[in-house]
């Protein structure tokens, strides 16, 4: 059984339907990516799954428990912490406070612990833990987002297009860490716009279109799929 | 100016620390709930005059030691807090993100149920008390005369120095320290982001206007000991002065409101120096008119943390 099954969710925003019967599939310790366009719904689900947005229908299970209409606090509880869209960090606390409010939903003695891990993950946060997170660059901001979602232990990790407005390099780098920390046992749904670098450390993907999935299979099947090629990855580029 | 600095403005000082510690620990209240939901809550002046007649009940019924009476009012004025939140507040917040939690529909709704709520709490402690000052008994008075050299301080100036700061230095500790405080902080910087760390937003909501209202009602069962009289009107005029504190220093800064608030407790307390003390409003007015016109993002405003 998947980690993460979404049937069917519909998501409404007053009269507006975004999220029009969307599934998807999320097993243990993969790599998910879901892509598309601006507006298609993709924050709108990870928020959803996230506890963010109640759903009007369709079911939303996490780890054999039904949460489509559970609390973000108690979801977060479960296991399951989100790097969300724009980051949200808390620009005035240091950094420190912002890994420790991270931790905020495990026990206190196990914190100290996941920050030593956190930082190993994330040297670049060490010299900078009494530093205001608003301060930091733009990749450390993200990195401070990810780690922050990390010091909740999650069995699965979502990440809300963790590449926006990065240099290709830090870009790189942050993709080369989702990979190590699936490696090291979690289980990943990233959303992005730069499919391209999504679909390279992805197992499966789901390409999102009009608040429903219009294509979806193994990540190295849709970057050679024509359709994925020339609506999100450039029509010039190879698929491999 | 020979003799300007003679005892009697030493002391007027020193009354006016005891007068503008009493403004910040109501202040606190005010930013604390403006830091976390960006409203003004015109109930806390309330919570203030609940505290002081809470201790009043106590000392009449059983006559308890000085701290049992302030930590009696403090945890009737958490009580009175969160049921305000319940009452005022949580009916009117339907959607728990930054938008809505903090939109102007948000505010001005609440501004008017929390004005609803605090003339029905001030009528109703009129209906039951009367409208008079109530006598605070004289053994629980802290009006006990200690002569400092030419100053003449009272045991009441001690108890509401070391008392305010026990306070906000246990404010200080909760909000820097502790998951409630962290988590109280978080909210106010941002929600959405607090959430998603799973913070339960209403339950921080509610340890706010707890904490809020406990030092506020702590300030009004002090300033009832030590003026020896209380009265159902009493919360106005601190609430009025702790709100321009607020607005001083710069609606969302804890160290803002403190400075300010004793900024304008000293102020009016020489002020009474020069002008007759029936004109010593005017000094909370002129600092807020000031204020406004000069420094519109307060004092101490300007890129604080919230909180």
């Amino acid at each position: 059984m998947a980690l993460l099954e979404v049937r069917d969710v519909h998501v409404a925003m007053g009269a507006q339907e975004i999220l029009r019967g969307i599934s998807l599939e999320v097993p243990e310790r993969a790599i998910v990516a879901v892509l598309g366009g601006n507006g298609v719904g993709k924050t709108t689900l990870m928020r959803a799954i996230s506890g963010i947005y109640g759903i009007k229908s369709g079911e939303i299970r996490f780890d054999g428990r039904e949460i489509g209409n559970a609390k973000s606090h108690e979801i977060v509880r479960l296991g399951l912490a989100q790097a969300p869209e724009g980051r949200q960090i808390f620009g005035t606390m240091t950094v420190r406070e912002n890994l420790q409010l991270g931790g905020i939903a495990i026990p206190p003695g196990e914190t100290a612990a996941l920050l030593d891990k956190s930082l190993e993950l994330f040297p670049v946060l060490k010299a900078r833990l009494t530093q205001k997170a608003g301060s930091l660059s733009g990749g450390e901001q993200q990195m401070l987002c990810i780690a922050r979602a990390l010091m909740a232990k999650p069995k699965l990790l979502l990440l809300d297009e963790p590449s926006l407005g990065l240099a290709p390099k830090v870009v790189k780098l942050i993709f080369d860490l989702v990979k190590r920390i699936r490696d090291e046992g979690a289980t990943i749904l990233i959303v992005e716009q730069n499919a391209k670098a999504a679909l390279k450390v992805a197992d499966t993907a789901y390409v999102v279109e009009g608040g429903k999935i219009a294509v979806s299979g193994p990540a190295a099947d849709l970057a050679r799929d024509q359709r994925v090629i020339d609506a999100y990855l450039g029509g010039h580029a190879k698929g491999h | 100016m020979p003799d300007f600095f003679d005892a009697y403005f030493a002391q007027q000082i020193i009354n006016g620390l005891s007068l503008g510690l009493v403004y910040a620990l109501v202040a606190i209240g005010f930013t604390l709930i403006f830091g976390i939901l960006n409203v003004v809550n015109f109930a806390h002046g309330e919570i203030y005059t609940v505290g002081a007649f809470a201790g009043l009940l106590l000392i009449v019924g059983a006559a308890p030691p000085l701290l049992a009476v302030v930590l009696f009012a403090m945890a009737v004025g958490a009580a009175a807090g969160v049921g305000l939140e319940r009452l005022a507040f949580r009916p009117i917040r339907r959607f728990s993100d930054e938008a809505s939690l903090k939109s102007r529909a948000m505010r001005e709704a609440t501004l008017l149920s929390s004005l609803a709520v605090s003339i029905v709490t001030r009528e109703l402690m009129v209906h039951f008390f009367s409208g008079e000052m109530q006598v605070i008994p004289q053994a629980a008075l802290l009006q006990e005369v200690i002569a400092v050299g030419p100053l003449t301080l009272t045991n009441g100036n001690l108890f509401i120095f070391g008392a305010s700061v026990v306070m906000l230095g246990g404010l200080q500790f909760m909000l820097y320290r502790t998951r409630v405080g962290l988590s109280i902080r978080a909210v106010s910087n941002n929600v959405l982001g607090a959430r998603h760390v799973g913070i339960d937003t209403n339950r921080t909501i509610v340890a706010t206007f707890a904490i809020g209202s406990a030092l506020g009602a702590a300030a009004g069962i002090l300033v009832g000991l030590y003026n020896g009289n209380i009265f159902p009107y009493m919360g106005f005029a601190p609430g009025v002065k702790a709100f321009v504190a607020m607005v001083m220093g710069g609606l969302s800064s804890i160290p803002g409101a403190v400075i300010s608030a004793l900024l304008l407790g000293v102020s009016e307390s020489v002020a009474t120096d020069f002008i007759s003390a029936g004109w010593k409003d005017m000094i909370a007015y002129g600092l807020l008119v000031v204020t406004l016109i000069f420094f519109p993002q307060g004092l101490f405003g300007h890129g604080r943390e919230r909180v």
